[in-house]
């Protein structure tokens, strides 16, 4: 398998720090325009002779507006007329390197590249502009889509430029990072709140998603999963009954699955459901989630289980705290609901697999569909739409997969749609978690030695060997968050890997949902013991991290911190450097909640957050962003549960996996602290603090401590009775 | 055989009665605007009106849905301007917006029987359209501002 993403390349990517240029396009581009034809700078943007401006988006648009926060980092240093820009998502190619869209990285990543490739097309364009009429560019300027000669007074519009003049001037890596970019306080398009470029299309119903995508002559396939996710075999496949189906086309019977095909989709259902198939249930056919967390109980007893994270001498700092407190935190199954069920539809012509459908992680698929599929990776076309929802489902390349293996032997384009039932029946979850937590206090209540241990199923090891780190075998994205920020002298973060039998992705937000739900918690059981204020005691800590002392300072005071309440109602607060410690969106975030004492049922009354994420794009891409993770968050806390039982999961649609409807959803205040340091990103942090500054508000209503997420009733109800 | 009337013209379609309406709009008709979300009721990703009443039409066969006046996001407005879709914009609510046409129809069956509707009123018509990106606070707002909008 010819991969084209390296261990070194992901992880470098992914844990980039600040303004690393990290996502390298080639920028040295073609080389001298003809006139009258497109200018391609670069991979980054095209611009036409009628004067538009597209702006190539290479990030997956499932709601963060990433197309227009892209478009305006460009059209900033491009010095573009706003009404000129156009977005477009293209099909896989390797120019555009790293295609992967997630870990609120598409800003971060991106703004210093994209910044220098509208720097570097301006620059072109205005040397163009020069030569035609024989001044020196030093006397030109660039403004609003026009090359201006000052003396002369001289103007071309950017369109006139590409169409009558040749274009010669091209930039190395070391000329293109020698630009001198603007400085914050020049900027006009970057921090302006512009409406969002997907959002016409997407009220009127224009909008194409995968599901939207039709092809001459294609037909329908339903795939027969087994009832038990991993390690069932199939013994025997009967299509006599499917064959009598009005419609049905084929049976597709291959070593990784058994599918029909027919003319329409709900005939592709019947024949479905005329298939008999015979399976061996396998090695995983009682598994549990009691069997699941008994597994997990057993990991956590490994004292040598690998150090993920350690500074300092906990052993003997310990053993000299004045108090120690310990306590364990459990979180479950985490679906990711997406609202668009997964779906694809492929088209084989002449080789080559044409991919209809929305992608998060293009490079991961052309990879796993060429080693699947035998081809060379050339022959992949991933052909991107509007995702109908992402949170990380569609990293996964699995419809993908489906979809080719059956279009290439149908030979004929092939439609895959995913049942609800069968879109969470095959999900790749959050892993479900158990996570022990030490602390030693000294005799000033301060905490001088930190122990957790980590136990979860990590997504990297299913994904292959560059997703885990060589050396412990231990995925990061796994574990993030249990690194906090809080000035503790000597801390020991473990972490045992464990396989139960069901998959486990990568959801919104990731691993610092569960991380920071232990620590956040566990910090608030300490200043109780330490007899200190939350806000108080976190900040006695945050000395180097000053920026998000801040934010909780801000939240704190917004929230009325510390004013009274009615009775059972209380705020909690948590505070984090999601999503990466490198890369830190730092964010706080204060919960009112009410808690019934007789039923133990939470109702969650206000979101007070307050967030500085450096530079921010556009406004209200941001702060709908902000909205949205704090709402997954409350939907994560308050109800999501996921269950497993004879080695899958319980629930089947949203009658029984419940998520956030508008009935249940509390007052939200968010607050972003003006910044011109480099941006980070802001479609997961917010979602982390919700289900520890949750927990804390109920112990602050009641003094019931809960440590297991969902916060469900029967929990808290628990809770209350143990205090009591 | 069976015609069924869409956006005021009439489709006549080689379908099973039992069949659901959502996959004849979207599947045969290609009128793609209508989303299925999840096959039973649950997410109102696939609302339409049946003469004038919100209904979801993954549970909605043809049978049931011949010879009323079927409307899907396609017909709300002929220039796709309609009250609630400017103030979806001026409130920027999608995010992913997989689910907007579905939570645009149960809106617009209610402000057509309640142009004033209180909080109370739109959560009770709103809750049974799930938003996994979680716009509900921008969906309020919108519902709020269109209803302005048509009382003005």
């Amino acid at each position: 398998m010819k991969k084209s993403l390296t261990r070194r390349t992901f992880l470098a990517s992914a844990a980039a720090a600040g303004a690393a240029l990290t996502i390298r396009f080639p920028l040295i581009g073609p080389g001298a325009a003809d006139a009258a034809a497109a200018y391609d700078p670069n991979a980054a943007l095209t611009i036409t002779p009628d004067g538009l401006v597209t702006v190539h988006i290479t990030k997956a648009e499932m709601g963060q507006g990433v197309g227009t926060a892209l478009a305006q980092i460009v059209a900033e240093e491009l010095e573009a007329d706003w009404k000129d820009i156009r977005i477009d998502y293209p099909t896989n190619d390797p120019k555009y390197g790293l295609m992967l869209t997630g870990g609120s990285w598409s800003v971060n990543w991106t703004f210093d590249t994209l910044s220098r490739a509208g720097a570097a097309a301006r620059l072109a364009l205005i040397d163009a502009a020069a030569k035609s009429w024989n001044v020196s560019p030093a006397d030109c300027v660039a403004e609003r889509g026009v090359v201006r000669h000052l003396p002369s007074g001289r103007a071309l519009r950017y369109g006139e430029i590409v169409a009558r003049v040749p274009i010669a001037k091209t930039f190395s890596e070391d000329e293109l990072k020698q630009i001198t970019l603007k400085k914050p306080s020049e900027y006009r398009v970057v921090g302006q709140w512009i409406p969002r470029l997907d959002i016409p299309e997407k009220v009127t119903g224009k909008a194409k998603f995968g599901i939207d995508t039709f092809l001459p002559n294609m037909v329908y396939a339903k795939v027969v999963y087994p009832p038990v996710r991993e390690g069932a075999k199939r013994t025997a496949v009967d299509d006599s009954a499917a064959k009598r189906v009005k419609g049905y086309v084929a049976t597709v019977t291959l070593p990784q699955l058994v599918a029909v095909v027919a003319t329409s989709y709900e005939a592709a259902v019947k024949a479905r459901d005329g298939l008999k198939i015979t399976w061996d249930p396998g090695p995983n056919a009682n598994v549990s989630t009691e069997s699941i967390f008994a597994k997990f109980a057993e990991a956590a007893k490994d004292p040598n289980a690998t150090a993920w994270h350690e500074q300092g001498d906990v052993k003997s700092a310990m053993g000299g705290a004045a108090r120690r407190h310990e306590a364990t935190y459990t979180t479950d199954y985490v679906a990711h609901m997406q609202m668009e069920p997964m779906n694809c539809v492929v088209n084989v012509a002449d080789g080559v697999y044409h991919i209809y459908t929305g992608s998060q992680f293009q490079t991961f698929a052309v990879g796993t569909l060429a080693a699947t599929l035998g081809v060379d990776a050339s022959k992949i076309r991933i052909h991107q739409q509007y995702l109908g929802g992402g949170f990380g489902r569609r990293l996964e390349p699995d419809i993908m997969v489906e979809t080719a293996l059956i279009a290439r032997e149908v030979k004929r384009p092939a439609k895959l749609i995913r049942s609800r039932e069968e879109d969470l029946k095959r999900d790749f979850y959050r892993s479900a978690t158990l996570q022990s937590v030490r602390a030693g206090l000294g005799n000033d209540g301060k905490i001088v030695a930190w122990e957790k241990t980590v136990i979860a199923s990590h997504p990297g090891k299913r994904w292959g060997p560059d997703f885990v780190d060589k050396k412990t075998g231990l995925d990061q994205f796994a574990l993030n968050g249990a690194d906090h920020v809080y000035d503790i002298p000597n801390q020991i973060v473990r972490a045992v890997p464990v396989e139960t039998g069901i998959p486990v992705g990568y959801v919104r937000a990731v691993a610092p949902n569960y991380t920071f739900f232990a620590v956040e918690t566990f910090m608030d059981e300490l200043a109780k013991l330490a007899g200190v204020d939350p806000v108080q005691y976190r900040l006695s800590m945050l000395g180097s991290a000053p920026r998000l002392a801040r934010v909780v300072t801000l939240v704190a005071e917004k929230a009325g911190w510390g004013t009274p309440l009615p009775p059972n109602t209380g705020r909690g607060i948590a505070c984090v450097s999601a999503q990466e410690k490198k890369t830190p969106t730092w964010t706080a975030s204060v919960v009112q909640a009410r808690v019934d004492p007789t039923t133990g049922k939470v109702e969650v009354q206000k979101i007070v957050c307050a967030v500085d994420c450096g530079i921010v794009v556009n406004p209200d891409g941001a702060r709908s962003q902000i909205e949205g993770s704090l709402l997954f968050g409350v939907s994560n806390a308050l109800k999501e549960r996921g269950t497993v039982a004879n080695g899958a999961l319980a629930q089947s649609n949203f009658h029984d996996y419940q998520v956030l409807r508008m009935n249940e959803v509390p007052e939200t205040e968010v607050y972003i602290v003006p910044s011109t340091e480099y941006p980070t990103g802001l479609g997961e942090p917010g979602t982390t603090t919700i289900a520890p500054a949750l927990s804390n508000a109920i112990f602050a209503a009641t003094g019931a401590r809960v440590r297991q997420v969902p916060l469900l009733p029967d929990r808290v109800l628990a809770a209350l009775r143990a205090k009591a | 055989m069976a015609t069924l009337l869409i956006n005021g013209k009439s489709h006549t379609v080689d379908v099973d009665p039992g069949t659901p309406l959502l996959w004849v709009i979207r599947e045969r008709l290609q009128l793609t605007g209508t989303k299925f979300g999840c096959g039973v009721a649950q997410c109102g990703a696939c609302t339409v009106h049946l003469d004038g009443q919100a209904v979801r039409s993954c549970q909605t066969t043809v049978a049931q849905a011949a010879g009323k006046k079927i409307t899907t996001i396609e017909g709300l407005d002929p220039a796709g301007r309609h009250p609630l879709q400017l103030a979806w914009i001026a409130e920027q609510v999608p995010q992913c917006g997989y689910c907007q046409s579905g939570q645009i129809m149960s809106a617009a069956a209610l402000l057509a029987r309640n142009p004033n509707p209180s909080d109370q009123d739109i959560v009770t018509a709103m809750s049974g359209n799930i938003c996994r990106c979680a716009t509900y606070p921008r969906i309020k707002r919108a519902i709020k501002r269109a209803a302005q909008g048509v009382r003005s």
